[in-house]
């Protein structure tokens, strides 16, 4: 309630949007404030951040932050903070994430150089590639088939834009999630669906007939994930850093990763040795 | 963090493009979804008057379902649920011709048109019967009398709450962006996606509805007035003929 | 083909935590409707008072505040909402407060324009007779004219409330989950859009149409002499 008089009379005080002093980390302080960390994820992209079966909002990247970031910002701040998820799609996450409504992306993201010239990304915790989603039986086996075929993809994705350049002759079909692609390859009104390698294989699973699917295709992209923030906020960086870093170092990450992509997870998707290397790198090992 | 306005971003580069298309798109969508809707109107309005009863329920449902529903739930019906029931060529034809537009005109007029066929309806019932009498006691012939005597009068009593509705329509187009419609609204969204300014994005949308809008009401109010029939109260649906039904 | 199922298995996330509102996820469709109405009717008293106000001042800008959200969709004013409050105050905010307060003075303009109509429709007569008795302004329009002026306009708030009802529905842009957000989760996941919304559109039209049925019945009350 106070709230909302606070906000009634911001309202009709506005006249220029206000301008806030650059501090030393003003994201933690405000988490610090609040007690909460809010963060912008998916509600369709299993076994990322998803809701399940049971209406419940899980998935890999969530139990990342819960179980790595929130126990390192914790420890920052010196107080106990608690988690707050928001809905964020391709289109949405970086004005939602720097209108200040939510703190950190923690989803699906690729870390490109040419996103970083918007926002800060923590360190790489998934590596994929792009790949396409056919009905079993497609003549479509990879981005050599799809020129004047109808692809789907998620507006803002880098799947979209790689299409863009690479097979201009295809037509694109872009959708603001990855829920409403899916629909539009399942009515037929696309030939394929690109996306992230594994997130194909996450939908193929969860699909009401996996039998129906197939993920075709070498990868035509090389996909880091890595969780974004505003940019010009190092020290929410280095903590967001380290906790992935502490997961990276006692194991607790690989123990998520086998919980999801273990031979007993949601996903079986074994982590191959260059991929372990490529993120064991990253932290100097 | 800073935020500096930059209104240039308006016009420099795509926003301005964008701008204009989805102006159009929201004037294309609602103008073929108003002609629906009247034409639904007219016609769930005149059914309600036969003596045949099943056409009488039929119009009695078509209203009363489809106007309290929300018009959003409407859209998602008519994308999502839709399109798999239809034959396989007009489906083929829908996905290579922006099914979402098609969706979301259908979902717009056969809304209102459950809106308008009550305004249409009222009006004329507000006209009493003796009118016609009087007029066919006094020579004229059925086509005159509703030339001369109905349809004027039931003409100036529907038009105003009409254009209310009609604005409504205008303003209810802004739903369809969310079956991605590339309407104004959506548009505003999009300069915002891509230049990060959304303070400027969202002003230039709100101006261009507050210019269509204030200005249709404004024409209206100007024509209302201008055939308006002194000692004719026109007093449709009682205080707060103003609201949206 | 039309298969139930889907529903029954997902029956109470629909209804306890998109309708209701009572989950892990906030939402809920009455848990913002209720007070949207009740703080939009109000709020929207406060307007028309001030729209009918001698003293310019206040007046002008009750006008604009209503000619304003009046000329301008529902969904662009949540965008605005969405957009500047964490802007404003620094820090995230629940769905719920920016869906609220959009809605709040969204509404007070369409519930301002019915009260003013309300109560212009007291004959002058009334108001004189009060104040030949001694009234005051405030008391004569607090115990004659108001009194009377929401009576006439029961029809027309209650159409007001109805449509207040529907828009509820557009929260869920915004990601806040109510009927239709939980709808759209659950057909993302199952597919299964025609079964899901005609759903959907069953529940809001008991609702709506039971409001409808109540606003009659009120309506019949026979008026004190």
């Amino acid at each position: 309630m106070k709230r909302v008089l606070v906000v009634l009379l911001a309202f009709l005080l506005l006249a220029t949007p206000l301008s806030s002093a650059s501090a030393q980390s003003q994201t933690l302080d405000k988490i610090k404030e609040a007690g909460v960390l809010t963060i912008g994820t998916r509600t369709g992209s299993p076994p990322f951040a998803y809701i399940n079966k049971n209406n419940e909002w899980v998935g890999f990247t969530i139990d990342l932050v819960e179980q790595l970031v929130i126990p390192a910002i914790a420890k920052e701040v010196g107080k106990p903070i608690k988690l707050t998820k928001k809905e964020s799609t391709p289109p949405t996450r970086i004005p939602l994430l720097n209108s200040n409504s939510v703190d950190l992306i923690a989803g699906t993201m690729t870390d490109t150089p040419e996103r970083r010239q918007s926002v800060e990304f923590s360190l790489t915790f998934f590596l994929t590639g792009a790949q396409f989603l056919v009905k079993k039986g497609s003549p479509i086996h990879g981005i050599n088939d799809i020129a004047g075929k109808r692809i789907a993809a998620q507006q803002g994705s880098t799947n979209a834009k790689i299409i863009r350049e690479k097979v201009p002759t295809a037509q694109l079909r872009e959708f603001p999630d990855q829920p409403a692609a899916f629909q539009a390859l399942v009515q037929g009104q696309v030939d394929a669906y690109t996306n992230d390698g594994i997130q194909l294989y996450g939908l193929k699973g969860k699909a009401p007939n996996p039998g129906d699917w197939e993920v075709v295709g070498d990868f035509f992209s090389e996909e880091p994930y890595g969780m974004a923030m505003r940019k010009g906020d190092a020290k929410f960086k280095q903590t967001v850093d380290a906790g992935l870093k502490q997961g990276f170092e006692s194991g607790k990450y690989f123990e998520i990763y086998d919980k999801w992509f273990g031979p007993k997870g949601e996903l079986p998707y074994p982590l191959s040795p260059q991929v372990k290397a490529y993120l064991l790198k990253q932290i100097g090992k | 963090m800073s935020y500096q306005l930059k209104w240039s971003v308006l016009w420099s580069g795509q926003s301005g493009h964008w701008l204009l298309q989805g102006l159009l798109t929201t004037l294309q969508i609602s103008a073929l979804a108003w002609v629906l809707a009247v034409a639904l109107g007219i016609l769930s309005g005149a059914l309600r008057t036969v003596p045949f009863k099943p056409l009488r329920a039929a119009a009695v449902f078509y209203v009363e379902f489809f106007r309290n529903v929300p018009l959003l739930v409407w859209m998602f019906f008519w994308y999502f649920g839709v399109p798999p029931l239809l034959p396989r060529p007009v489906q083929d034809w829908l996905f290579d011709h922006s099914a979402e537009f098609w969706a979301g005109m259908f979902a717009l007029g056969v809304y209102h048109g459950a809106r308008m066929s009550e305004v249409i309806r009222s009006g004329i019932q507000s006209i009493p019967r003796t009118q016609f009498e009087a007029s066919v006691a006094m020579g004229l012939s059925v086509w005159q009398s509703y030339r001369l005597v109905i349809l004027p009068v039931a003409l100036r009593l529907i038009v105003p709450p009409l254009t209310n509705d009609s604005l409504n329509l205008l303003k209810n187009s802004s739903v369809a962006l969310t079956i991605s419609v590339a309407e104004l609204t959506f548009q505003t969204r999009q300069i915002e996606t891509y230049t990060a300014r959304a303070f400027e994005a969202l002003t230039a949308g709100t101006l261009i509805y507050l210019v269509l809008c204030v200005g249709i009401a404004g024409v209206m109010s100007v024509v209302e007035r201008r055939y308006a029939i002194p000692g004719l109260i026109a007093r449709v649906g009682g205080p707060g003929g103003h609201a949206r039904p | 083909m039309l298969d139930l199922s889907v529903i029954t298995h997902n029956f109470k996330f629909l209804i306890v935590q998109g309708f209701l509102g009572i989950g892990n996820f906030g939402g809920g469709t009455l848990r913002l409707a209720i007070p949207a109405i009740a703080l939009g009717f109000a709020l929207g008293i406060v307007v028309a008072l001030a729209r009918l106000a001698n003293a310019a001042w206040i007046r002008v800008p009750a006008v604009v505040y209503v000619e304003f959200f009046r000329g301008v969709p529902l969904v662009m004013v949540i965008f605005w909402f969405w957009f500047i409050i964490p802007q404003l105050l620094g820090l995230p905010l629940p769905e719920y407060g920016i869906a609220l307060t959009a809605f709040v003075l969204f509404e007070a303009a369409y519930f301002g324009e019915i009260v003013r109509a309300g109560v212009q429709s007291v004959p002058r007569g009334q108001v004189e007779a009060a104040r030949a008795l001694g009234l005051s302004g405030v008391k004569s329009m607090r115990y004659v004219v108001l009194p009377q002026a929401l009576r006439n306009m029961i029809p027309s708030l209650v159409t007001q409330m109805i449509v207040l009802f529907k828009d509820t529905s557009l929260a869920s842009i915004i990601g806040y989950v109510d009927l239709t957000k939980a709808a759209q989760i659950v057909n993302n996941r199952e597919i299964r859009p025609f079964e899901l919304y005609l759903f959907i559109a069953v529940v809001y039209w008991i609702c709506t149409y039971s409001m409808s049925r109540m606003a009659r019945r009120l309506e019949r009350r026979p008026t004190p002499a």
